[in-house]
């Protein structure tokens, strides 16, 4: 029974393959074949939702292992990365949930993207998205969890740059995914040192061995993980990303940053959890940013006049929550507030778009009075504390300029110095070159040395030519004779005047000055 | 046929030559295309026998081929495959075939001269691979560099083809100077030591030599392979060549990574004893580089550019990953390099694809792309995703490897390495963005057709590989593996 539990991942998957590959060839185009990407989509999240309600079944029933090892991904040397699930637990009540809440939203965008140009890349994406999700909750291997974690990005990427054509749109997907890149580097920098420290790549060993780990190297590891956890779920100071993310349409928002994918952040705090036990600091780095987050988020969310803008701050604000509980050790309180937030929250955004119907004739919400007073508060939290441009000032821009300074100087200094060589044989551009060339005259004698170059090895190499060919054509070619004694001459009168001048009192001062000063 | 006997190595050399006399013999170039494109099958079937024959379970050379060359020095016509090089011949050979149905079309005067050049560039850069006589190692490496001249400055797509072909050809010479240098030095070390001339790649991996002159060898041919692979400060060549050769031409360039095959095959395992002590130069020199042109990739508005700057960038994580001297990194070296030849070149080929539709990769003629170009959008995005390492395409298992082993060595190192990682998909992504979404502005990107079946026959067998290899990656890994664990136990801490 339990070995079905690699299929839940897996038949989507297959699906988003399916209608990508045949979309992509234009078979699965327009809105004749709507039915099928539709169903396909349907059929394949509906199945992964009855098998993970079946697991989990049997695992209220009958206790399951704790993981099932499928096989070997990767293995080279002590590294070994292996494909094995949980089958047990937390992480099963979690797929069940979330395949659920996928299949609903699933089932909603059928009618809800009707006749959209993007009808057939938007089911893709969103197949895709649960196969990441449900290998993301189910991976009972860091690595797994990872491939889950990067596609479910890659797929909120897709998503908000589902209207491409806008320019809104995608620079707000560039800019997330970029921002989500931070995380994952995160992400890969925790697996990379609880592999060497640890020497596993699973979650359950990693939190057994976590026990002879010294303190630093436990903070340091929980850090990397909590790193990749404020990203995802959009924690200070990475929370504006979230707003920006709300471009895509209202079902994937609804799954993306209302239940589904935002809680991933929460998740993997769960299986660092005997990590943290024993990374004070980081618990209470976890707790603090949590705190401030939902700060942040509830003044900030007030002061929002759209319903997306407000109802994904108050998301933020409750994963702030989250964290707080997480940080502080309320583990249990903490996974019955991420169930229920996920599925409140679920429902909210997917109603979002008939809301305005829904309450047409209420009053209008009066601002909260305390903000209503203090305008200048009210202008901070309208401005969202100007955390983005703040972001901008501090981190992007000089990145940015560094990366000018350095084209810069690649261009201008250092392909100079390596050097390029000027055309070998000079193109004829004109009538006259042309006639020049056929008599045999050279008009323009400026241009009769052979070799040319530019750049510094370039600039050295023509230099030593010409003095070479000087060389040869004065002294050896020309005989010593006649040019070799002039020369000598002048030689001896400048060697004659050079050592005139050093002898002057003035200049041998300096030169034991010079003497000193390299001395000392 | 048994395969273990026959000559099969010097086959695959020799072969396209028949194929570059029959060019030059019928006179008629829609002949001349079909010669050269059976060439490249047969070449490419004749590598896989190779590549499937090979016992991975064997640690040293296979294949190994024994004729006299030059008697008086000593130097022998060797060749042999283990498990670092088998992988590159099928790749090259795939490659090639590649190169010629993406310039099928668009090769319009000295049509012959240029699949002829294309194959006789196949049998030296198989040559590359496969020799284990210096000597011959270094014949192969020189020769390589007539054709690439002439196919970069005939055929060039950029107004200073000549200057370009010239510059690469200038580079590496510069870079031959010391390689040469190095093999004498090795060879005459020989000579000391048993009397007699050796430049049998066999043979000097098992001659003793003082630890200074191992120091100068090892820095003798760090410089000479560091100017083909290239590292940072040599590397102004290669975004002069992506703008000026023709983009097939730019993609076998960028795919097959020569001069890090070198460091791998030759200059660490010839003086395994400095080698092990002053990995740390070269990993720094790797580490500078993946950073150094991450960063210039991010100011990049030509298409070719930014390839030949990410790619720059590639190398510098490949060899800090050669630098770092275990078993992790060096798996993910060798995948990483067989990785190039499939997804460097598939964006690079895509950018000719551009190149040939509207004249221009510049960021600033282009836009909005998907909505006209939908086939082009999904492949240049694959092989973008494949690029900055996304999970189920090969480039993830090989940077995970890379990283792990990078942060193995040196944990400093690996946090530099992640952070090229992000600067290197800000770049890609940021050009993504501006040239294949938003809206369309120029009339004539609207009038473009997507990619023809010929065009995505060629880049999909690249795509279905990346995807293979992304899935099942110990594939590869089981065949390099006792090649890198054989590789490791020579060095000497």
């Amino acid at each position: 029974m339990k070995n079905l539990v690699v299929f839940i991942p897996l038949i989507p998957l297959l699906a988003a393959s399916y209608i990508g590959v045949l979309h992509l060839f234009s078979v699965l185009d327009g809105e004749k074949s709507e039915r099928i990407t539709a169903r396909m989509a349907n059929y394949a999240i509906g199945l992964s939702c009855l098998l993970a309600l079946a697991l989990l079944g049997t695992d209220l029933f009958s206790q399951n292992n704790d993981v099932l090892i499928v096989g070997e991904w990767l293995n080279v040397n002590d590294l070994s990365i292996q494909l094995r699930f949980f089958t047990h637990g937390f992480s099963l009540k979690l797929a069940a949930l979330f395949s659920i809440l996928l299949f609903i939203v699933t089932r909603f965008a059928v009618n809800y993207m009707h006749r959209e140009a993007g009808f057939h890349r938007f089911f893709f994406v969103l197949s895709l998205f649960s196969a990441a999700m449900l290998m993301l909750v189910l991976s009972a291997n860091t690595v797994g969890t990872f491939i889950g974690w990067e596609i479910a990005g890659l797929c909120s990427y897709l998503l908000i740059g589902y209207m491409y054509d806008r320019q809104t749109a995608t620079q707000n997907a560039t800019r997330v995914f970029i921002t989500n890149r931070i995380g994952d580097a995160g992400f890969v920098a925790g697996i990379g040192l609880g592999y060497l420290w640890l020497g596993n790549t699973n979650w359950l060993e990693m939190g057994e061995l976590a026990n002879p780990l010294s303190n630093q190297q436990a903070e340091l590891c929980a850090f990397c993980f909590a790193l990749a956890a404020f990203v995802k779920s959009a924690q200070l100071p990475f929370t504006p990303w979230l707003a920006r993310a709300m471009e895509g349409p209202t079902p994937s928002s609804a799954i993306f940053y209302g239940s589904v994918m935002i809680h991933a952040g929460v998740y993997l705090l769960f299986l660092i959890q005997p990590l943290l036990a024993h990374a004070p600091l980081v618990s209470m780095l976890i707790a603090i940013v949590g705190l401030f987050t939902a700060i942040y988020a509830t003044v900030v969310g007030l002061t929002q006049t759209d319903i997306k803008s407000s109802l994904i701050f108050a998301t933020s604000g409750q994963l702030g929550l989250l964290f707080l509980e997480c940080g502080l050790g309320f583990w249990e309180l903490a996974i019955w507030h991420l169930c229920a937030h996920a599925t409140v929250r679920a429902y909210q955004l997917l109603t979002a778009p008939s809301l305005l119907v829904n309450v047409a004739n209420n009053p209008i919400k009066p601002v909260n009075a305390y903000l209503a007073k203090n305008t200048r508060f009210y202008t901070y939290a309208l401005q969202r504390f100007w955390l983005e441009p703040l972001t901008d000032l501090i981190i992007v821009k000089p990145i940015q300029n560094l990366a000018s300074d350095l084209n810069y100087f690649d261009r201008h200094i250092l392909d100079n110095l390596m050097g390029s060589p000027a055309p070998a044989i000079r193109a004829i551009s004109s009538l006259a070159q042309a006639k020049e060339q056929q008599i045999g005259a050279h008009l323009n004698n400026n241009e009769n040395s052979f070799a040319q170059g530019s750049g510094f090895a370039g600039k050295i190499t023509q230099w030593t030519a010409d003095i070479l060919d000087w060389f040869e054509s004065r002294f050896i070619l020309r005989g010593v004779s006649k040019d070799a004694i002039d020369y000598g001459k002048r030689l001896g009168r400048i060697c004659q005047s050079c050592e005139l001048m050093l002898l002057k009192p003035r200049y041998l001062a300096l030169f034991v000055f010079i003497t000193l000063l390299v001395a000392f | 046929m048994n395969v273990a006997t026959f000559p099969m190595l010097s086959l695959i050399l020799f072969f396209p030559f028949v194929g570059v006399l029959a060019i030059a013999v019928i006179n008629s170039v829609e002949i001349a295309k079909k010669i050269a494109l059976m060439t490249a099958i047969i070449e490419l079937i004749a590598t896989l026998i190779v590549t499937f024959s090979f016992d991975a379970e064997v640690a040293g050379f296979s294949q190994v081929e024994r004729y006299r060359w030059i008697p008086n020095l000593n130097a022998e016509f060797l060749l042999g495959v283990d498990g670092i090089s088998v992988l590159f011949l099928p790749a090259s050979a795939l490659l090639t075939l590649i190169t010629i149905l993406a310039s099928w079309n668009n090769v319009n005067h000295l049509s012959r001269l240029h699949f002829a050049l294309l194959l006789i560039l196949e049998s030296v850069t198989l040559g590359v691979f496969t020799a284990l006589d210096m000597l011959l190692f270094f014949l192969f490496w020189e020769a390589t560099l007539p054709p690439i001249f002439f196919l970069i400055g005939l055929w060039g797509i950029g107004a200073q083809r000549r200057e370009a072909a010239l510059k690469y050809t200038l580079f590496m010479l510069f870079g031959g100077v010391p390689l040469l240098f190095a093999i004498i030095v090795l060879a005459t070390n020989h000579a000391t030591q048993t009397g007699e001339l050796s430049f049998s790649f066999l043979q000097l991996l098992q001659t003793p030599m003082a630890d200074n002159l191992q120091l100068i060898v090892f820095l003798l041919l760090v410089l000479g392979f560091a100017v083909k692979a290239p590292l940072a400060p040599f590397h102004t060549w290669l975004p002069t060549v992506a703008m000026q050769a023709p983009t097939q031409i730019s993609a076998l360039l960028m795919g097959l990574k020569l001069g890090a095959f070198g460091l791998l095959r030759f200059a660490f395992p010839l003086a395994p004893h400095a080698a092990a002590h002053h990995a740390w130069i070269v990993a720094l020199l790797g580490a500078v580089t993946l950073v150094y042109a991450a960063l210039i990739a991010l100011k990049q508005t030509n298409l070719r550019e930014l390839l030949a700057y990410l790619s720059i960038s590639h190398v510098g994580l490949v060899v800090l990953g050669i630098a770092s001297l275990n078993e992790q990194s060096l798996q993910g070296v060798i995948f990483q390099l067989l990785n190039f030849s499939l997804i460097a070149s598939g964006l690079m080929l895509l950018a000719g694809f551009m190149q040939q539709r509207f004249g221009s990769t510049e960021l600033i003629h282009l836009g909005g792309l998907a909505k006209v170009m939908p086939k082009m959008t999904a492949f240049f995005f694959l092989f973008s995703l494949a690029s900055i390492g996304m999970p189920l395409t090969s480039g993830f298992p090989a940077e995970i490897l890379l990283i792990i082993g990078v942060m193995k060595n040196h944990l400093g190192l690996g946090i530099a390495a992640l952070c090229g990682a992000i600067l290197g998909a800000a770049a890609l992504l940021t050009f993504i963005r501006g040239s294949f979404l938003g809206a369309i502005i120029y009339e004539n990107l609207k009038q473009t057709s997507d990619l023809r079946p010929r065009e995505w026959l060629v880049l999909g067998v690249p795509i279905l590989l990346v995807i293979i290899f992304g899935l099942f990656p110990q594939i590869i890994l089981d065949t390099t593996k006792h090649a890198a664990q054989f590789w490791l136990s020579r060095l000497i801490f």
